[in-house]
């Protein structure tokens, strides 16, 4: 009944970072943003931080010297549902998606400026928050109509099994649908949640979003399910599977 | 042969071995077409008309004193045969082929000639076989006699000339096999050569000579050596690339305390500048260290979502084309270059579209503006890695001038192509043309 709600005491961050200007400037823009920070320089002052006290978070770099940042994750998941961001100087696809894969929450890449330290973090405290309180949203995948959409890899696949392609907010639209599927969602609540994602400063509207997701999920002469009730919202009409 | 001939090794030793084999093969073949001669015949009429001659001048030399005989022997002589008194056998008739086949015709005829000791030999002059002999008088002394005229052989004619170019034709096909044989891994090496940097290297294996072998040794060492030489210094610049990374974000998270919003806008500009360049860099090293799979993706969409996502941020994007197209590629490394060409078009034109284009056995996607379009001169030049066409003073464009490489690349990579075209009535083509077979299609 608290999801959405900021918790009531200040949220506690492990940030492992083996640069220490990096380190030093990272946890100060976390500080000022209201965050306790406790830094960690490599894997054995992560695991001495996490013993410390309760953490909500796990700010991770994966280069860290002589120990894989991916081993590092597995290691924290199979001991604990923290969340975690990834840190990464790599731009890699792999990286991201064996990260995301392996339970970490959102990824970061370098070089990265406060406000998107900040926007990341708190998203993730938000989803992490909703998470635990209703222990509902799923890892992996949710099914409809022959479409799968994978949730680590905010990837949709078509009927054929064909990799299709969608925008951030596309997506984050598409996901919300399923979310509610049977159940209509009005216009109002839709812009309020395309809002509140991360880094958004699009200017086209939910009609549109909705129109160009239409297009990319029609199927040869078999229109998209996505349904619009008048003056109300819009609504997904097929059975949602998920696993 | 029950003898095992150990094959010469050597360039050297091959070629003598070669040129052996070849001398030995013309040997034997002229020795046996000598031998052939000997089976000669002429046509009946002048055997019997050589034996009667013979018979007869052999006889009126005979009656006649040693004194007389050259006399004669120039009297006998008619406008076929030239006829001459030697006291000696003339030493010529020794060397000769025999000829087996006319003499049995002509004894035939005359089989008085048997104790006479008749030699008959072929000889040449000129392009003409003639016919040389002689028979022995009773006293031991010689008639000496050749024919004036060509004789006429029975089989001579079109399958003499080929009994005789045979050899030569033979030797000529036997060598030149050989020869081929030989350098076979010579070729081999060339066309590894040819594939060096097209691909993964292959080793080529070490056959035939010595000689080539030691050099194809050589070449294989050279390819791994550059191999590895370009691998350290991909991964060297990959991971300065990385490593910058890290200032830049200390930079990036300093330059937020900046409290004059025109510096800090101008500084994030910079760093963000700095980061294209860094990615830039990296993606056409390779040195992010994805070997990306080929996946089964809409292109369409993939298209269509580029558009949307550049209109989203404001820019005049627009897709054109099918709803849907699957196909086979790797999706990061096309959407970068797509990325790259919509990039460039937004810079210098201010707006393009992107069309998705099939066409028989493969699938064109174009990105077409209506900008100022590049020098036909320039067309070729500008998609080689670091040329820029703005000069270095009123640069105004961000990068290295990798951008059109890496899409040239990521075409490659998919067996397709990469071609820049100026349109008709102004802008630029940038097109990716992919092949796909039946079966993707």
């Amino acid at each position: 009944m608290y999801a959405g709600e900021p918790p009531l005491t200040l949220p506690t961050i492990v940030l492992v970072e083996d640069d220490p200007q990096l380190r030093t400037l990272t946890a100060r823009a976390l500080q000022e943003n209201g965050y306790t920070v406790r830094p960690a320089s490599s894997a054995p002052e992560m695991w001495l931080a996490l013993e410390q006290g309760p953490v909500d978070l796990v700010l991770l770099d994966v280069m860290l010297p002589g120990t894989s940042g991916i081993d590092l994750c597995r290691a924290i998941r199979q001991k604990s549902s923290v969340p975690i961001i990834f840190i990464s100087a790599k731009g890699s696809e792999t990286d991201r998606v064996v990260g995301l894969e392996l339970g970490a929450d959102d990824y970061l890449p370098k070089p990265f400026g406060t406000r998107e330290l900040v926007a990341r973090v708190r998203a993730v405290l938000r989803r992490g928050a909703g998470e635990r309180d209703t222990a509902e949203r799923p890892k992996g995948e949710i099914s409809f109509d022959g479409w799968t959409v994978n949730l680590p890899r905010r990837e949709l696949l078509s009927p054929t099994g064909a990799v299709v392609d969608l925008t951030g907010a596309e997506f984050d639209l598409l996901v919300t649908l399923c979310d509610h599927s049977g159940r209509v969602i009005s216009r109002e609540r839709l812009i309020e949640l395309s809002r509140t994602r991360l880094g958004d400063s699009s200017d086209r509207s939910i009609d549109v979003l909705v129109s160009r997701l239409r297009r990319k999920l029609s199927d040869a002469g078999h229109a998209a399910p996505i349904v619009t009730v008048r003056g109300i919202g819009y609504t997904l009409n097929v059975p949602v599977t998920r696993s | 042969m029950r003898l095992k001939l150990h094959r010469p090794s050597g360039l050297i030793g091959r070629i003598f071995a070669i040129l052996l084999l070849t001398i030995l093969v013309e040997f034997g073949v002229s020795t046996l077409l000598y031998e052939r001669a000997s089976q000669f015949s002429v046509r009946d009429d002048e055997a019997r008309r050589l034996a009667e001659h013979l018979v007869i001048a052999r006889k009126l030399l005979a009656e006649q004193p040693q004194a007389r005989r050259p006399g004669l022997a120039m009297e006998l002589t008619t406008s076929r045969y030239e006829v001459r008194w030697m006291p000696v056998l003339p030493p010529g008739l020794q060397t000769q082929p025999e000829l087996d086949r006319i003499y049995a015709q002509v004894m035939l005829w005359e089989p008085a000639l048997a104790t006479t000791d008749l030699r008959l030999r072929l000889t040449s002059q000129g392009r003409h076989a003639l016919i040389v002999g002689a028979v022995s008088l009773p006293d031991s002394s010689w008639l000496y006699f050749r024919t004036r005229e060509q004789v006429h052989q029975a089989d001579l004619g079109p399958s003499r000339i080929l009994l005789a170019l045979a050899p030569a034709l033979a030797l000529i096909l036997i060598s030149g096999v050989l020869v081929r044989r030989m350098l076979l891994p010579m070729r081999r090496l060339a066309e590894a050569a040819d594939r060096f940097g097209t691909g993964g290297i292959q080793d080529v294996a070490e056959e035939g000579p010595k000689e080539l072998r030691r050099v194809i040794g050589a070449f294989n060492r050279m390819q791994a050596r550059i191999q590895r030489l370009i691998a350290d210094r991909t991964q060297a610049l990959a991971a300065v690339g990385h490593d910058m990374r890290t200032p830049l974000a200390r930079l990036r998270l300093r330059a937020d305390a900046i409290s004059d919003p025109d510096v800090h806008a101008a500084v994030e500009t910079d760093i963000t500048e700095m980061e294209a360049m860094i990615s830039s860099l990296l993606a056409f090293l390779g040195g992010e260290g994805d070997k990306e799979t080929p996946t089964r993706v809409d292109l369409a969409v993939l298209c269509a979502t580029i558009a949307d996502d550049n209109a989203d941020h404001g820019r005049d994007v627009e897709y054109d084309g099918p709803d849907h197209f699957e196909h086979v590629v790797r999706p990061l490394m096309l959407k970068r270059a797509l990325n790259n060409l919509v990039d460039n078009a937004v810079h210098y034109a201010g707006q393009c579209c992107i069309r998705l284009v099939p066409v028989s056995g493969a699938v064109a996607i174009r990105v077409e503006d209506h900008g100022p379009g590049i020098p036909e001169e320039d067309l070729q030049r500008v998609m080689q890695p670091f040329v820029r066409l703005d000069d270095a003073r009123s640069r105004d464009t961000v990068g290295f001038g990798l951008g059109l490489s890496i899409v040239a690349s990521a075409a490659e990579a998919e067996g397709g192509a990469f071609r820049l075209a100026n349109r008709e009535g102004g802008g630029l083509c940038a097109e990716i043309l992919l092949p796909c077979d039946v079966a993707t299609a």
